[in-house]
């Protein structure tokens, strides 16, 4: 198999699938699982495995937002237009944790009950980071403590020889979870950003 | 501009017959049945958009489907004409001969 054919195609599905998002999942399943076989299809009659002829089958097929927009034509599926909900949504899983977490369960019910986004994407939007900031600076507070018992408080109890000696403050350890809390604080903002793209392409989704 | 609009929605609106058409006679697969619409120049402009269409039919029960072996590769899904299709097929027939005759009666007396 040549790999950047394949590369092409999975793009390709990817795509459309993501273009496909408001219409019923066994619609979608549907369309993008025949799509795919018809690629496989035509692409078992290319002479050669090219990366252009196999562009070209797809561009034969046509832009997955076209096929999309037809789609969601044919099934009468109202285009989800990204408005104020999505925007209140995405702002409130980033800070609504702060608001005694109350904010961000609002964000999560707007996150959910928006057509914008597909499944996996607000999967990812709950999952990363639970609480959004909130939730890092909490996960943030639970490690500090932890490592604040751990060390540095001074001399502890060797129980096995009832001898007091220095406790080890892991000075190489520390870069580790520097990185760490690093990631704990940039997932959430990464993952905001992603669903902001993918609001935004299914925006222009709906003025194409 | 608006002209290629219209001619967009009329391609749109008769493609389902079309498709119908194809399946009267005998079963076929979605592949197949691209192909054999791609062949006819002027009906066809993104061949992916056939599959929301064999999707909303199959849903609307003009067309069912069964799984077939394959000689090669996995098997397909062959779509087949319902009795709801036959007759919305036929229904489509009687007024398009009209629908056609109505309008060359007044173009082509222009075309000629």
């Amino acid at each position: 198999m040549n790999s950047t054919a394949d590369r092409a195609v999975n793009t390709y599905l990817e795509r459309l699938d993501a273009d496909l998002a408001d219409l019923p999942r066994a619609r979608r399943r549907e369309i993008v699982d025949e799509i795919a076989e018809h690629i496989a299809e035509a692409r078992a009659e290319l002479p050669t495995e090219s990366e252009a002829e196999t562009r070209s089958l797809l561009e034969r097929l046509g832009d997955p937002a076209d096929i999309a927009a037809d789609a969601r034509q044919r099934f009468g599926v109202v285009p989800a237009r990204p408005g104020w909900m999505e925007t209140a949504a995405l702002v409130l899983l980033l800070f609504g944790g702060f608001v005694f977490g109350v904010g961000w369960i609002i964000g999560l019910v707007l996150l959910w009950s928006s057509a914008v986004w597909t499944p996996w994407e607000k999967l990812l939007g709950t999952l990363v980071v639970p609480g959004g900031l909130a939730g890092s600076f909490f996960l943030f507070s639970l490690w500090a403590v932890s490592a604040d018992s751990g060390h540095g408080t001074g001399p502890c109890l060797d129980t096995n020889t009832n001898r007091t000696i220095e406790c080890g403050s892991g000075g190489g350890s520390n870069v580790l979870p520097l990185v760490g809390i690093g990631l704990l604080f940039v997932a959430p903002l990464i993952t905001t950003a992603y669903l902001a793209l993918r609001m935004r392409r299914r925006a222009e989704l709906v003025r194409a | 501009m608006a002209q290629e609009a219209l001619l967009a929605q009329m391609r749109r609106g008769t493609l389902q017959y079309c498709v119908l058409a194809l399946l009267a006679d005998e079963e076929r697969y979605g592949f197949d049945l691209v192909r054999a619409l791609a062949e006819v120049d002027g009906m066809v402009t993104g061949e992916g958009t056939i599959y929301p269409l064999l999707s909303r039919l199959r849903r609307d029960r003009l067309v069912e489907t069964t799984w077939q072996e394959s000689p090669t590769g996995p098997p397909r899904r062959y779509y087949r004409l319902t009795e709801a299709g036959q007759a919305s097929l036929e229904g489509f027939l009687r007024e398009w001969g009209r629908f056609r005759d109505a309008v060359d009666h007044f173009v082509e007396r222009k075309a000629s």
